[in-house]
């Protein structure tokens, strides 16, 4: 019985590995600032259905944290420092995103 | 048919959700910013596609109560201490101890019993089979929860216990950022061995069920919304024999308390059932419970 058990979540854990992406395709780069609590540029822009690598660059002192429910990604950004953010392929749209530490801090990706 | 006496428990719970919606609306002092929201728990007892975002870390208190049977008094529960990561923008994790707790008395067929213990392990995994995208409003998640239990989750008695929850989570955004549609799919199957300890080894049963919720947004921060189960309960792992079924209804809340705080509600009430061993029943007291609710508080880090 346990062993049953064992067997159908090692099952779905196996299915849920093979479904992820293989990430084989160029990613995309993309670079935005953030400068006196503002997304510079606030608008940016990045190629449908390929992976995205963008690159946040935090110039103020204190931490931000930029955030999308839409991209499903947060990530802390110490002062002074930048992080990178892997994105998956998108479809063309708007995706909303903001600093979750300065929540008047908002910007937007545009996938064409 | 609706019994009087259930329906207006769930008349008053609904008055009870406003309220605490309206408290909460009177604390929003934000301009009405409706960002994005994750799906996951705003539905109450319906799970949302929602996985968390990638790099987002959560630890949650979720308490599910069950109220009355067919006489006596009792009261159960079940608490997760849950930890929660997404590690990837496809898959969520979670896993955590239980703690349940019984108070019985006079309850036909079960042991009285006034008890706190450490009830078991559970884990979960969560597949995004289908992204919610500019052009899509629907969202797709399949789930595998395992648990095992030391203790029966109806009488509290001492057991091993093992069970497999499987659902479909499923939402559809009606109005962007505003208004949204739920439902799951569930089949969950368990085993408990020996649970009368008359030496009978493994008993087996299942339980299958669909849901379907709503849920609104009145201010930024808090959702209300509605949801109806349908619960069907079996002998035997594959559905083999039917014993009964369930309907519940109830209000729903969630709340955002502040950027990395929230808090959902849930209140189910059985409004009709039937059990194969009581014939004419209009509710089934066997298997479920007349009440049920759901409390939720989570801390995001």
């Amino acid at each position: 019985m346990i062993s049953n058990i064992a067997k159908k979540v090692f099952a779905v854990l196996l299915f849920a590995v093979a479904c992820l992406p293989a990430n084989a395709q160029q990613a995309a780069s993309v670079t935005i600032s953030v400068k006196n609590h503002r997304f510079q540029p606030a608008e940016i822009q990045a190629p449908a259905k390929v992976p995205i690598e963008l690159r946040v660059k935090n110039l103020d002192l204190t931490p931000m944290e930029f955030e999308s429910v839409r991209l499903r990604v947060e990530k802390v950004v110490p002062g002074n420092s930048e992080g990178i953010i892997r994105l998956r392929p998108l479809e063309p749209g708007r995706y909303n995103f903001f600093d979750d530490f300065h929540q008047e801090t908002t910007g937007v990706l545009v996938v064409r | 048919m609706l019994h009087i006496r259930d329906a207006r428990a769930a008349v008053f719970a609904t008055p009870l959700f406003i309220a605490v919606a309206f408290v909460a609306h009177a604390q929003d002092n934000n301009s009405a910013v409706y960002r994005d929201v994750e799906t996951k728990y705003i539905f109450g007892f319906t799970e949302g596609s929602g996985i968390g975002l990638e790099g987002e870390k959560e630890f949650s208190w979720e308490s599910v109560a069950r109220f009355g049977k067919a006489d006596g008094r009792y009261w159960a529960s079940e608490t997760k201490l849950e930890y929660e990561f997404t590690p990837n923008q496809y898959v969520q994790f979670e896993f955590g101890p239980l703690v349940s707790t019984h108070n019985i008395k006079n309850v036909t067929d079960l042991d009285n019993r006034n008890q706190v213990a450490f009830g078991g392990f559970f884990g979960e995994i969560r597949y995004l089979l289908l992204d919610r995208g500019p052009s899509s409003p629907l969202a797709i998640t399949l789930s595998a929860e395992p648990e095992w239990r030391r203790s029966d989750e109806t009488s509290g008695q001492h057991v091993t216990n093992f069970e497999l929850e499987l659902k479909v989570n499923a939402d559809l955004e009606l109005i962007q950022n505003r208004l949204y549609l739920g439902a799951n799919l569930l089949y969950e199957p368990e085993a408990t061995h020996d649970p009368d300890h008359i030496g009978a080894g493994w008993e087996k049963e299942s339980t299958g069920g669909v849901s379907g919720a709503i849920s609104y947004r009145i201010t930024p921060p808090v959702f209300v919304g509605a949801e109806v189960w349908y619960l069907r309960h079996y002998d035997g792992i594959w559905f083999n024999t039917y014993t009964g079924d369930a309907v519940y209804v109830g209000p729903t809340i969630y709340v955002q308390l502040n950027p990395k705080v929230f808090m959902t509600a849930a209140w189910n009430t059985q409004v009709v059932g039937h059990d194969v061993d009581v014939p004419g029943s209009t509710l089934n007291l066997a298997e479920f419970s007349r009440q049920r609710g759901k409390l939720k508080l989570a801390v995001e880090f």
